[in-house]
């Protein structure tokens, strides 16, 4: 029982950080109805920005090798800043990589592709600068805080609690203003229709731009998360994070808000429930889930209805 | 040497764009190639290296064998498609193409752990039916021409107006009688018997298999192919099978930029390219012009 407490947290920490990236992927397909291939990438930088910004020093293998910031933020502060670097980024991503193909009404398939060409483009210049090493963010960063907590018999590393926390307030905040707010209503009318929203007086580039840039931030915040409760495995890790992220948000339904927190939760209790002897599997979880409900329910748990042409 | 293994990749770059192309050319949008490939590729391995008595008494591996892997390969590959292929093709547009990607990854976490795919490492010494590239590049280019000739075949035939049909309007071509269900099928299939012949031949030509030749990143790269080249006739992606999977070579005199460059290409290729370089248009006006002069 206790045991099972432990993998209870762990799942869910895993399935918040898992929702925060989806619940990106869902705003810009709300919007667009467009996945952003290049949505990995900004995760990756997300990461890396976070352990910038706490002052950690770059390897041996980049051009920036050896580079230091002279400053050493508390790794809230960091955290908050990468996510902000993020949401840049990922504003450059729309203007370069959708805004060309949106202005000519192109295809939804030519901007997954570029957007993926975004993606290396993104990942390779990580690389270059800072090498292909993997880097991690120390604990000793989250001063004063104890490494786990005795909960009942049941080791629970604070680092998951953090995850937690910070997944579910993000979550919290972003229904809060999807819901109740101006912005978070205009984005919604953008994404139920486009033409309408117009003729009512919105901007609908405005929010477009404005999707990209909460999901980009939301992306990086998970990136310095992720960094901070495992490491960051090189460049290459926000691709996988991307592809699950992408299982995760087909599952709950795409562009369903509550559906990309289901499927997080999903993916990440099922994950921690794999066996430790058949660990190897636990990448399989989340595409063996996904598959099977595709084919029972095609829209995802929580999608609407496709809609069928007549 | 160098050049003439790079014409084989540059081969199996092609043959893997036709292979997306196919579902693409009734509408259905399928990244499970990579799979396919990686079955193939298995089917090889697996043949040449546990079953001695593929492997004869000479030095080189017979071809007769290896005919025989491209028989089994493709069976067992068509065979997946065919039962796969039903419920997977009941879904639509990007649905269909996470489906197909979650294949790929299922199938890839399968082989990394299974014992008798070799784990990790894989499959090792896969022995050679040929003694340098040369031989590959003649394989490569005969699979080719005849996945080419099909597909250029496919234009003339009631098969492939069917395709078109239901591209162009799946509800329409349904109420003109063309079982759609099946003809999606048939082009599934085929999709997956030319990635695992390929696989088959890349096994060999690399001496060595493992999971990480079917991967996400490889369904990504394939599609790409064929949206650079143009999806609307097969001279589309055997054109961007062969000039994408050149690029990185091509671009090694630039070094640690060549991948950032590659991305700039498929970043890049479809804002100025919206139909791909090849279509079918602009082969009638090349035609054209050629005849004018």
């Amino acid at each position: 029982m206790v045991h099972l407490l432990q993998i209870l947290i762990n799942g869910l920490a895993s399935g918040a950080v898992y929702a925060l990236f989806a619940l990106g992927y869902t705003l810009v397909f709300s919007v667009l109805g467009v996945i952003n291939f290049a949505h990995g990438a900004v995760f990756t930088i997300g990461g890396y920005l976070t352990y910038l910004l706490i002052g950690g020093a770059v390897g041996a293998n980049g051009l920036l090798a050896g580079l230091q910031l002279p400053l050493a933020l508390p790794f809230w502060l960091a955290l908050g800043l990468a996510g902000a670097g993020s949401a840049l980024v990922s504003l450059v991503v729309e203007a370069v990589a959708f805004r060309p193909l949106r202005k000519r009404q192109a295809e939804p398939l030519l901007s997954l592709i570029s957007s993926l060409g975004a993606g290396v483009v993104l990942v390779n210049l990580v690389q270059l600068l800072m090498g292909a090493e993997s880097y991690s963010i120390p604990s000793s960063t989250l001063a004063g805080l104890p490494a786990a907590l005795n909960l009942g018999g049941a080791q629970i590393r604070t680092v998951q609690l953090l995850l937690l926390l910070v997944a579910t307030l993000l979550l919290v905040l972003l229904t809060l203003w999807l819901e109740g707010s101006r912005g978070g209503k205009a984005l919604q009318a953008v994404s139920e229709d486009p033409v309408t929203a117009r003729l009512l007086g919105i901007d609908s580039g405005a929010m477009i731009r404005l999707a990209f840039a909460v999901s980009g931030f939301l992306a990086g915040v998970a990136g310095g998360l992720v960094g901070l409760s495992v490491s960051i495995a090189g460049p290459y890790f926000g691709i996988g994070y991307g592809l699950k992220g992408l299982g995760v948000l087909v599952l709950g339904g795409l562009g369903s808000v509550p559906g990309a927190v289901l499927g997080g939760l999903i993916v990440g209790l099922a994950e921690a429930l794999v066996p430790s002897d058949f660990s190897g599997y636990k990448d399989g979880v989340a595409f063996a889930i996904l598959f099977l409900v595709l084919l029972l329910r095609p829209r995802g748990l929580l999608g609407k209805p496709l809609a069928s042409k007549v | 040497m160098r050049d003439l293994s790079l014409l084989v990749q540059m081969g199996f770059g092609a043959l893997l764009a036709l292979s997306v192309y196919l579902p693409l050319r009734c509408g259905q949008l399928s990244l499970a190639t990579p799979g396919f490939y990686a079955i193939g590729g298995y089917v090889a391995a697996l043949l040449s290296t546990r079953w001695p008595a593929l492997s004869g008494g000479g030095a080189s591996y017979p071809l007769t064998s290896l005919a025989l892997e491209l028989l089994l390969a493709a069976l067992v590959a068509g065979a997946v498609a065919l039962v796969l292929g039903r419920p997977v093709l009941q879904l639509r547009g990007i649905y269909l193409a996470i489906a197909t990607i979650a294949l790929v990854e299922i199938l890839r976490v399968l082989n990394l752990n299974m014992a008798w795919s070799g784990g990790a490492v894989g499959i090792f010494g896969i022995p050679q039916p040929f003694d340098g590239p040369a031989g590959y590049a003649l394989a490569t280019g005969v699979l080719l021409a005849l996945t080419c000739w099909l597909c250029s075949r496919l234009e003339a035939m009631r098969l492939g107006r069917a395709m078109s049909a239901i591209r162009e309007d799946e509800l329409a071509a349904r109420c003109m009688g063309i079982p759609t269900a099946d003809v999606k099928l048939i082009a599934f299939v085929l999709s997956a018997v030319i990635a695992a012949l390929t696989g088959v031949l890349a096994a060999h030509f690399l001496n060595t298999w493992n999971a990480r030749q079917g991967s996400f990143d490889a369904s990504i790269t394939t599609l790409a192919f064929v949206v650079f080249g143009g999806s609307r006739i097969w001279l589309g992606p055997v054109l961007g099978g062969l000039v994408i999977t050149a690029l990185p070579e091509l671009l090694r005199p630039v070094g640690d930029l060549r991948l950032i460059l590659f991305g700039l290409v498929i970043l890049v290729g479809p804002i100025l390219f919206p139909q791909g370089v090849i279509t079918p248009e602009g082969l009638a006006r090349i035609r054209a012009a050629v005849r004018r002069a």
